[in-house]
């Protein structure tokens, strides 16, 4: 089958590090692009299977065009935009592909592949206002329709280049969209995975959570390794909000740099947590969620002074409790006056009722459910 | 000098990019061109000071002593220090004779270090900031030009953000005429940004120093820690880097008095890297205990407060009422319905300097910014 043969091509290119030859491949200018077996019309998931992304996506892209254009149904919008962006666009692409093989090629070369992100990101960018502002054709054939990818494109390049402030104006023109919801799912999936990521980063744990379980929820059931990159994002910011995952759960995605994270959290245990993030730190500071996951932190004191409060069996505990308990849990030079203020956090949070009483040095709290589970917990 | 050639020195700071742009000559642009070298031996190009004298437009600093009263007051060609001036269109910034090489910027940098911002006489002290601070911006700009990298412009750079952290701190709460912090923000970050992608290749002395003083200066930020975090294992693990890391986690954590304790360890110099966050940080602990503390019968010892916050009890007392905490006596009382957020005008920062002036002592403000405290 052509099918199979074209991307042998392609991934033998991308092996080789042959960017010319992989954007010649996705360009119109070689001769498989008449081939009547390559014109598919939904070839996602075929691309998926073989090729990592963002390589998926691009010859999934160049092979709905060449259905596209086979058919005549697009025919005057569709070729004038391939004729008049295609350069453009699938050089920008080869820019990618040629930054990201020379990634591997040079670790040291930092500044180098951020500038030529930077430049590809340009380019798409003007690729973007194109569709953007394309109110002219009907909207079947309206350049609309390359928004989202495009705009995935670029949010990939902003989380490479840690400029994530650059997303928001790409999200405001999805939001403003009247085809957000009619995109290919697996383009909505990749949309919702960044912006979840960008929702974490700003500390909009309720927003992201929601952004990354439906990114979660409909992923292709045979791609393992999206639903795995998204579930590392997922992960925390569900356990920020109360919510453990099990260890089924861990081991079927092969993240079980999790499990003892999700064991010290749950049990308040803080030495483990340190234990925990220490040991894996390289993993988690690599993913971008080492400062998210030190925010577990606070979990983890609370679900530590519940313990202390279900030990004691009083309304009235004495901080030098709470002290102990955290001296016990190795915490270094920890005195009586932070344990006022990590309680008085907790208060003020909503993860305690109650109240300090410095004069009696004890924490009073709420006789009704002191500690409120963390969900109802904002 | 054949470095600058083999060695072509990435542009930087994406924040900047714009700014340093404009900087470039159009030339620059492509890709064989190799970057100008000054010749300039003196600290400002003849051509520069006679232009100067010529027009007037000596700073009193460089006039020849004896000579402010003319009516055309002569150049001391021994402390003319070439001036920032903004690229224009047809301008050339690139003539060798107007380039100072890097070691001629080094020495013009210790001279307006030790001679200008570190000399008592020299008041008030706005006027020798604003000096220094223009001259400092033009050395940079003959460093951008020549493309200058490595330890030479580490050097530079250093002292560049040693002189404006004090800057921050010792002209804080000056008026906006004569000070403007968000200015000397700007051109900190900057030289920050650009200092620290000096010493992403080859080995430096000060870099721990710096990698510490960046993440205490951006307390908090998400992009300066996971930085940190990415940094070669000697480096983070170095004991400034792990206090100020330290420091960052109180902060994340939002335990304030961990913060202000730790904050009784830093130097100096780090004491004011960090002292634009203290008073911030001084209202959350308010904030926190208006809230942890709230209780009718309340009694907070104002001199616990006070020891807590790293205050006198008369500020810390000041401090409280400010925020609608009622003092009454030795005590304060918390409510969180009271805690309000609007910072008054009489209470600024710069009343409450003490930390940070504690640890300044005996040190001249020379070997502070020389790095050899």
């Amino acid at each position: 089958e052509r099918v199979t043969a074209l991307f042998s091509q392609v991934l033998e290119a991308i092996d080789t590090r042959d960017g010319v030859f992989c954007a010649e491949l996705l360009s119109f200018k070689h001769p498989h692009v008449a081939n009547p077996r390559l014109q598919l019309s939904s070839p996602e998931d075929k691309c998926q299977q073989v090729l990592e992304p963002p390589y998926d996506e691009m010859v999934a892209a160049h092979l709905r065009c060449t259905y596209a254009v086979a058919n005549h149904d697009f025919v005057e919008a569709y070729k004038s935009f391939q004729a008049h962006k295609e350069e453009n666009w699938y050089v920008s692409c080869s820019h990618c592909l040629r930054g990201q093989a020379e990634q591997q090629l040079q670790k040291k070369g930092k500044g180098k592949v951020g500038d030529m992100l930077e430049k590809a990101a340009e380019q798409l960018m003007s690729c973007f206002r194109v569709c953007a502002s394309d109110n002219r054709a009907g909207i079947d054939d309206s350049k609309k329709w390359g928004m989202l990818f495009l705009i995935n494109q670029l949010f990939k390049i902003y989380f490479k280049i840690n400029k994530l402030h650059l997303c928001k104006p790409l999200i405001r023109a999805i939001d403003s969209s009247n085809l957000k919801d009619d995109y290919s799912m697996a383009q909505r999936v990749t949309y919702k995975y960044y912006v979840g990521r960008k929702a974490m980063f700003d500390s909009n744990f309720k927003l992201a959570e929601e952004y990354l379980s439906f990114s979660f929820q409909h992923s292709h059931r045979s791609c393992q390794r999206n639903k795995r990159l998204i579930l590392i994002y997922l992960l925390p910011v569900k356990m920020l909000l109360g919510h453990m995952p099990t260890t089924q759960l861990l081991k079927k995605y092969d993240l079980m740099q999790f499990t003892d994270v999700t064991k010290a959290v749950s049990e308040g245990n803080l030495l483990l947590l340190n234990e925990a993030l220490a040991k894996h730190e390289t993993f988690f500071i690599r993913c971008g969620i080492f400062l998210i996951l030190e925010k577990l932190k606070i979990i983890t004191y609370r679900n530590l002074f519940k313990k202390v409060y279900l030990l004691l069996k009083t309304h009235q505990l004495p901080l030098d409790a709470f002290l102990v308990a955290l001296k016990m849990m190795q915490v270094e030079e920890v005195d009586i006056d932070e344990v006022q203020c990590i309680l008085a956090n907790l208060i003020y949070m909503g993860h305690i009722k109650g109240y300090i009483s410095h004069q009696h040095q004890k924490l009073v709290v709420s006789k009704q459910n002191p500690f409120p589970p963390l969900s109802s917990v904002s | 000098m054949n470095r600058s050639a083999a060695s072509r020195p990435r542009p930087h700071s994406r924040k900047a990019g714009g700014r340093r742009r404009e900087e470039h000559c159009k030339t620059e642009e492509k890709a064989d061109d190799v970057a100008p070298r000054g010749t300039c031996t003196t600290m400002c190009p003849i051509s520069e000071v006679r232009q100067r004298e010529a027009q007037n437009r000596l700073h009193h600093f460089e006039v020849l002593a004896g000579t402010e009263r003319n009516r055309l007051p002569r150049a001391d060609v021994c402390r003319a220090v070439k001036e920032y001036s903004r690229p224009a269109a047809g301008k050339d910034t690139t003539r060798a004779s107007e380039l100072r090489p890097p070691d001629v910027l080094l020495k013009t940098v210790c001279y307006l270090v030790d001679d200008v911002a570190a000399c008592p006489s020299r008041q008030p002290w706005t006027e020798v900031y604003s000096f220094v601070f223009d001259r400092l911006r033009s050395v940079r700009q003959d460093m951008v030009i020549q493309r200058v990298s490595g330890p030479e412009c580490a050097s530079v750079l250093e002292r560049t953000v040693r002189f404006l952290l004090y800057a921050s701190y010792r002209l804080c709460g000056q008026p906006l005429r004569l000070y403007d912090p968000h200015i000397n923000d700007t051109h900190l970050q900057e030289s920050l940004s650009w200092l620290l992608e000096c010493y992403s290749e080859g080995q430096h002395q000060h870099q721990d120093e710096f990698q510490a003083l960046s993440l205490l200066y951006n307390l908090g930020s998400p992009r300066a820690l996971q930085h940190a975090l990415e940094l070669p294992h000697k480096v983070r693990h170095s004991s400034p880097v792990q206090l100020a890391l330290a420091l960052n986690r109180a902060y994340m954590e939002r335990n304030p008095v961990r913060l202000l304790r730790l904050a009784q360890r830093l130097d100096f110099l780090q004491a004011c890297a960090l002292h634009r966050h203290l008073l911030s940080c001084r209202r959350d602990l308010l904030l926190l205990y208006s809230h942890g503390h709230s209780s009718r019968n309340c009694r907070f010892p104002i001199q616990k407060l006070a020891d807590i916050l790293s205050l006198e009890c008369s500020l810390a007392a000041q401090l409280c009422q400010t925020h609608g905490i009622h003092v009454n006596g030795d005590y304060v009382v918390f409510s969180k319905g009271s805690f309000t957020e609007s910072p008054s005008e009489e209470l600024q920062c710069a009343h409450m300097h003490k930390l940070v002036d504690d640890k300044q002592q005996d040190l001249s403000l020379s070997n502070i910014i020389h790095g050899i405290a």
